[in-house]
């Protein structure tokens, strides 16, 4: 033990020693060492070693080059997107301001088949295959001339016109006028249909004034539908001169009714509505009838003028007697197109 | 001394030359890896001055393990030293309370390094312990034998000069009184060292 920690002692003291003296070796190497060499490799040092360092520090410095040119192609990609959105939008929305009142009947199928009561052939294959646009139309003459709008049977393969009462009639058309949006067809085409008596209203071609009550009659749905406003103003649509904008409660399938003023002449045909305000609706001027009727060809008339009636039955009536004698002339018009 | 780059020795080559105490190895050692320590401890919060403190401190983990014969190198030379330094520099940096460490090499976490190194690094902390202990013991040993012992034990002078310095009649007069001299810093030494 004595012996044992005498060496232990001793050995420590030399080690002791050892390091004292390797100390001053190494301070005596760091003296005599050119510090400049060895910061410089230092810095070599840095630059391999560190080579996720390397893209870190390139990221340093580009970081704000980078965050302005990220956010300058976020600013501009959605920028355009936006500013391509709008314009589209705005450019839709003038589009889509005027509705024609055309019916897509698809949705009102099974209805449809309800209301038909007539169960005579043509109505069933009617009613089998359902028409893909309706819309009103009323008589002109009592011999089977007949008005409505020109969106409604445009493309028709083949047009009927079904009345208040569920008689069913096939149409042709006769001529079409796609400027002022009419279209005249001719029911007595079709062996069915025989003659009317006459028509109850008249066509007064005079300008109407604003604030005249009027009043229509349509098809929105299976059954006719009355529905009366006021002329309010003497332009249809952005200013145009050949509609009247009437304030009155319009659909899809009233297009093609009649409107009239409340002596029971006909001063116009339902053709549109503003879809962005409520109430505003057009009606073609009847003058445009005129031209339109005007416009068809001699030989489809066969040589029969067509004359319009000019005697009003319905002046003096009130108007549930008005409305109860006019929706016989008051037809829904069924087309059918190819897909 | 010249930056001596006459021959690049290998790591081998290195240890060896430390063990036999070769001047020319243990300079191009130090000036081989010491850019390495000073980038990292100058990247990680410290001065130039620390950088050398913990570079010749772990140098001499390194010689001292060399001299003991018990040293075996399972990785590069150069990972060893910068474990060994990286270890010694967040001990110190614990006691700065700072512990931001940008690593720049990825071997210092090697297992087999880290293994070895702990244990090195344990008998480098007895040493330590042992060595401030001893400084301390020799301070309150008091003259002439402190420096007989120093002047036989550290800086390896001979009997004989002893004898002339302190002006013994001879070298066995010596001898008994560097023996008694011992005897006091051993008693010095382990009643502290026990404790």
């Amino acid at each position: 033990m004595e012996a044992n920690e005498n060496q232990s002692i001793e050995q420590t003291l030399v080690a002791f020693g050892e390091r004292i003296r390797f100390r001053r070796k190494l301070s005596a190497i760091q003296q005599q060492i050119d510090m400049e060499a060895v910061r410089q490799e230092a810095e070599l040092y840095e630059s391999d070693a560190e080579q996720s360092g390397q893209i870190r520090s390139l990221w340093r410095t580009y970081r704000t080059t980078l965050a302005v040119a990220a956010s300058v192609a976020i600013i501009t990609t959605f920028g355009s997107i936006f500013l391509y959105r709008s314009y589209q939008q705005g450019h839709r929305q003038q589009e889509q301001q005027y509705s024609q009142l055309s019916k897509e009947i698809q949705a009102v199928k099974s209805s449809q088949k309800r209301l038909i009561n007539d169960i005579s052939g043509r109505s069933r294959a009617l009613s089998a295959n359902t028409a893909q646009v309706s819309g009103s139309g009323f008589m002109l003459t009592p011999d089977g001339y007949f008005v409505t709008n020109n969106h409604i049977v445009r493309d028709a393969d083949s047009v009927y016109v079904q009345s208040a009462r569920g008689e069913v009639y096939k149409a042709k058309i006769v001529h079409t006028d796609q400027i002022h949006d009419l279209a005249i067809l001719q029911l007595c085409d079709d062996s069915a249909f025989k003659s009317m008596s006459p028509v109850p209203y008249s066509f007064d071609a005079r300008t109407s004034d604003l604030g005249e009550r009027v009043f229509t009659l349509g098809y929105p749905r299976e059954e006719i539908v009355y529905g009366e406003g006021y002329l309010s103003s003497g332009t249809g649509y952005r200013g145009d001169s050949v509609a009247y904008q009437v304030a009155i409660s319009v659909n899809p399938g009233n297009s093609g009714g009649p409107l009239l003023d409340e002596k029971g002449n006909v001063i116009g045909i339902i053709s549109g509505k503003q879809t962005t305000s409520e109430g505003v609706s057009f009606a073609v001027k009847i003058n445009y009838l005129f031209e339109a009727i005007n416009g068809i060809p001699a030989d489809s008339l066969k040589g029969q003028p067509l004359r319009l009636s000019r005697k009003n039955t319905l002046a003096r009536l009130p108007r549930k007697q008005q409305i109860k004698r006019m929706q016989e002339y008051v037809y829904q018009v069924k087309v059918f197109k190819h897909k | 001394m010249k930056e001596s780059r006459r021959t690049v020795l290998s790591d081998d080559e290195l240890l060896k030359g430390l063990s036999t105490g070769s001047d020319e190895a243990l300079t191009q050692l130090y000036r081989r890896y010491f850019p390495m320590i000073l980038h990292f401890v100058t990247t990680n919060s410290g001065s130039e001055d620390e950088a050398k403190d913990i570079y010749q401190e772990a140098l001499i983990v390194l010689y001292e393990k060399v001299r003991s014969g018990s040293f075996e190198l399972h990785c590069l030379l150069k990972t060893y030293l910068y474990s060994v330094s990286r270890r010694l520099w967040l001990k110190q940096l614990a006691y700065k309370n700072r512990f931001l460490v940008n690593d720049i090499e990825s071997q210092a976490t090697d297992s087999a390094a880290v293994g070895q190194m702990s244990d090195d690094l344990n008998d480098h902390e007895e040493r330590d312990r042992q060595f401030d202990l001893m400084a301390d013991s020799l301070d309150r040993l008091g003259e002439p034998c402190r420096t007989l012992l120093e002047d036989f034990y550290i800086r390896h002078s001979s009997m004989q000069d002893i004898t002339e310095k302190f002006g013994y009649t001879n070298a066995d007069n010596a001898k008994t009184q560097k023996y008694k001299c011992l005897m006091r810093l051993k008693r010095l030494f382990f009643a502290e060292y026990k404790a």
